[in-house]
């Protein structure tokens, strides 16, 4: 009987999906829908309905470009093995052309049904994490993942700029949150998934400067992640609502850091404080950009 | 040269047909929903005077 070639077929659209990573597009989604709701001026609501759509389809842009570049080091690793690329579900060039697409559809109908302003952080956003980020960063140095954060951080700037049209300095503090809250995410991660990493030579911070001083690490970023996460509260830009749940989330957090920065253990088997701060860190920022609308709408 | 025409059904071409079949589709939800998307933010915009 002959074999098929599953990369020979039209590719399945459950594998474009795949390829737009829809858990992670799920958090720039919800950052990117938080910036929008918090900015003081709404926009009509079909116009902040494309605004998100355009960065969801920007997310999904940046994932398949970052998944048709990263293809080889995917099928070395037992976590990202199985996406379509890797497992030959999906030819290199339909990825590729379905990532360009996707990617200068969003920018564009962004900048005709949005503003320019919100086009060029999109574009910025996605050119960032591909190049930056993909290209350049992941395979060179161990502060891959603190730079290129700064990619998954624009969604709420990007939110806040389709409602205004301008930049101001909450939507740069949200920035901010992501930013520094992507080291200590990322970090908890690869300390229990580190042998994947090895395998496919990803010079993440556990293989490059070891595992005890990850875990310091981890800590410092938590402490002055929370300190900017709390930030707008005193300087006025927020109100009670969101000081009292930032402070109470970021209590939380600074626990669990101090946790990981106290277990010595080497074994993946044994590092439950890894993986309840990275649990936590998803449901950490979700809460925090939900508490920023809270108090937007409940307060202000 | 002797060229070999093979006339019987290959046993792919039915998963390519479905496949086609299915992304057709979805092809034609996603523009007709982009359609009437472009059309409501036209007249967002018009209401907008923008």
């Amino acid at each position: 009987m002959q074999m098929t070639n599953p990369a020979a077929l039209p590719a399945d659209w459950r594998d474009l999906l795949a390829l737009t990573k829809p858990r992670v597009m799920s958090l720039v989604v919800f950052t990117g829908l938080c910036g929008l709701l918090a900015a003081p001026v709404m926009p009509p609501p079909v116009i902040g309905f494309t605004a998100i759509l355009c960065i969801a389809l920007g997310a999904g842009a940046a994932g398949a470009l970052n998944q048709w570049y990263e293809s080889d080091l995917d099928s070395m690793m037992r976590r990202t093995a199985n996406r379509p690329l890797p497992a030959g579900r999906i030819d290199r060039q339909t990825a590729l052309h379905f990532g360009v697409g996707l990617a200068a559809f969003s920018v564009i109908l962004m900048e005709l049904a949005v503003n320019w302003l919100a086009a060029l952080l999109l574009a910025g956003s996605i050119l960032f994490y591909v190049f930056v980020y993909t290209v350049w960063l992941k395979r060179r140095t161990a502060q891959n993942i603190v730079i290129g954060g700064a990619a998954g951080a624009f969604p709420p700037l990007i939110g806040w700029v389709s409602a205004t049209g301008t930049i101001d300095f909450l939507p740069l503090l949200l920035f901010a949150i992501i930013f520094l809250w992507t080291p200590p995410h990322f970090w908890s991660l690869s300390l229990f998934v580190r042998s994947d990493y090895a395998a496919a030579k990803v010079p993440m911070l556990p293989l490059v400067a070891g595992v005890a001083a990850t875990r310091r690490q981890i800590l410092l970023y938590s402490l002055v992640m929370v300190a900017a996460a709390i930030a707008p509260w005193p300087l006025g830009l927020t109100g009670w609502i969101y000081g009292a749940s930032a402070a109470a989330l970021g209590a939380g957090f600074v626990a669990m850091a101090f946790a990981v920065a106290r277990n010595g253990a080497t074994d993946p088997s044994k590092m439950g404080p890894e993986r309840r701060l990275f649990a936590f860190s998803i449901l950490y920022l979700f809460s925090l950009f939900a508490a920023v609308v809270a108090d937007r709408w409940l307060v202000q | 040269m002797t060229r070999i025409v093979d006339d019987q059904p290959h046993p792919d071409d039915e998963i390519i047909r479905a496949r086609q079949r299915e992304r057709a589709r979805i092809m034609g939800w996603l523009l007709g929903a982009f359609i009437v998307l472009l059309f409501l933010i036209t007249l967002a915009k018009i209401g907008t005077g923008r």
